[in-house]
């Protein structure tokens, strides 16, 4: 991670907007209609924004969206980098180091998943609660200046009571909804039936191709974090029929009004928490 | 991955100024499996350092030459030398040569290797047919940009390995009265072979057997839309209980003596081709 960008990218965003998020949300496969319910007050193009490098996968787009949600200050970046599309950990996770430097206490980080666990169904929400990785993706320390943060354990990187306030809004709402342990693979190809059964028998809910080097800095940064995992289609060790993207960013989209509800109710709480403080 | 559409064609091109045939298959064999290649009628051959952005054959241990001819009256082109992740070459030049086999005409690649037995029913010598593949390699020759002139950004996995060819396998050995398993493949970045504890997290995983390559050149296939049918002999068991030491030249020896089982397979699953 290159600390000048970081500042320059620091620099640009606050001379153009002024808040303190209290979230950052980082929009995965086909969640980018989020954006639609933020009230935007400026974007950032990542080819303006230094450090950042445009994305390629589809259904990314590639700006930094600063505004409110039910009036409350929030960044989201829209359209999130991948290991699978040649980017190093620090690429990657340039963005959670924004959202810390700018204030924002917390991340809010969604994916598109393969469910493993047979009692998952496509269109389900899995509202992360640990995570395993194998990606084989060195995450540099994000602030081994510091020894204070250094030292921080990342034993449960998922802030609990946001879990709960995920799966109560959820559920709220008529959504599926459970906890469960994401497995992170480099992809970009999906996974064989083998895979999935690995996948499985080391403890995975879900699998997918992201997300935990965000979350590993976030951490590793004192932030609090909340994974949400859109389940968009299940490995049916028996079937025969694969896996398209076109139907994964579809069943994504239809997790959108449950994502939307989550993302508010924790805003809500935690602008609620900073002014009672 | 967008350099690798030029490379591919300064390759073909080389390659095409020398030999004019389509062939219907590409071939990889493995350690001590490579005797096969000499049954191939060729027509053209190619040092790897004459084909341009193959590795260059000063740093590969064995052969490496492109064999282009016919096998049994099918047109092959046929790789005699491979390389391997643990010899420090990048996975998108490892599986280049399978790139240029789908750029020439083959559909079809037929892959072979040696490997560690994992499933306690298999025994030393015994060929297992690919079925599904695991990778922890811990890299994936289809990181980068995709250039989807070669395929799809996120191939589907649900059939690596084709099933039609699996059982076509299974049948000659039947008929030839070879054991053969059909199982799973685990691939490793290696060199080191496995301790105890990692050869039982493998077989926890539902590995059957466990080797250093193959599976970035299926991957490779698979994007590419190439039919894949994988081979493994079983040159060594790796039962964690039972582990002793492992003997290269055993190994090769095992390797050496399943080859002419693994020729009847390779050879009847080809025959199948030429009729269809």
């Amino acid at each position: 991670m290159d600390g000048q960008l970081i500042d320059e990218a620091v620099d640009l965003v606050r001379s153009r907007w002024a808040s303190t998020p209290l979230v950052g949300i980082i929009l995965g496969t086909g969640l980018g209609g989020l954006v639609e319910d933020i009230e935007v007050e400026e974007i950032f193009e990542f080819d303006e924004l230094p450090g950042f490098v445009p994305a390629t996968a589809l259904g990314h787009r590639g700006r930094l969206v600063c505004g409110r949600l039910d009036g409350k200050p929030l960044v989201a970046l829209d359209g999130r980098l991948h290991h699978y599309e040649g980017h190093d950990a620090g690429q990657i996770t340039l963005g959670v180091h924004l959202f810390d430097r700018l204030g924002a206490g917390g991340l809010i980080v969604s994916n598109a998943s393969g469910g493993v666990n047979p009692e998952l169904t496509a269109g389900d929400l899995l509202v992360m609660e640990s995570h395993i990785n194998l990606m084989f993706l060195q995450v540099g320390d994000p602030s081994s200046s510091n020894q204070e943060r250094a030292g921080r354990m990342l034993a449960d990187p998922y802030h609990p009571a946001w879990i709960e306030t995920a799966l109560g809004v959820a559920l709220e709402r008529g959504f599926r909804a459970t906890a469960g342990t994401y497995v992170a693979m480099t992809g970009p190809n999906y996974e064989t039936r083998a895979e999935y059964q690995m996948v499985r028998r080391i403890g995975g809910d879900v699998v997918g191709m992201s997300t935990v080097p965000e979350v590993i800095v976030a951490s590793r940064l004192g932030m609090k974090v909340l994974g949400l995992s859109a389940v968009t289609n299940v490995a049916d060790p028996e079937a025969t029929d694969g896996t398209t993207a076109g139907e994964v960013i579809e069943v994504a989209r239809s997790l959108q009004p449950a994502m939307r509800a989550i993302v508010a109710a924790i805003v809500t709480g935690e602008a609620q928490a900073d002014s009672s403080q | 991955m967008l350099e690798l559409h030029g490379q591919i064609e300064e390759a073909v091109g080389v390659i095409r100024s020398r030999w004019e045939s389509q062939p219907r298959a590409g071939i990889i064999l493995g350690t001590g499996l490579g005797s096969l290649v000499e049954q191939i009628e060729v027509e053209a051959s190619f040092d790897y350092g004459e084909i341009p952005h193959f590795p260059q054959s000063t740093a590969i241990s064995h052969a490496g030459r492109l064999l282009c001819g016919t096998l049994e009256g099918l047109p092959v082109v046929a790789m005699e030398g491979r390389m391997h992740m643990y010899e420090g070459y990048p996975l998108k030049q490892i599986t280049l040569p399978v790139r240029v086999m789908k750029a020439l005409g083959a559909d079809l690649l037929v892959v072979s290797n040696a490997c560690g037995g994992l499933n306690p029913d298999y025994q030393c010598g015994d060929i297992m047919v690919i079925d599904d593949q695991i990778n922890l390699m811990g890299d994936n020759p289809l990181i980068g940009v995709n250039d989807d002139r070669l395929g799809p950004r996120f191939p589907d996995m649900c059939e690596p390995y084709d099933r039609r060819l699996v059982e076509r396998a299974l049948e000659v050995a039947g008929r030839e009265g070879i054991t053969a398993h059909k199982g799973v493949y685990v691939a490793v970045a290696g060199p080191n072979l496995e301790t105890r504890a990692e050869y039982r997290f493998l077989r926890t995983i539902g590995a059957d057997v466990v080797g250093m390559s193959t599976v970035p050149e299926v991957l490779v296939a698979v994007h590419s839309g190439m039919r894949s049918v994988g081979f493994s002999i079983i040159t060594d068991m790796c039962l964690p209980d039972e582990l002793t030491p492992a003997d290269v030249s055993e190994i090769i020896a095992v390797a050496n003596e399943a080859e002419p089982r693994l020729r009847t397979l390779v050879l009847g699953v080809l025959a199948g081709e030429q009729a269809g």
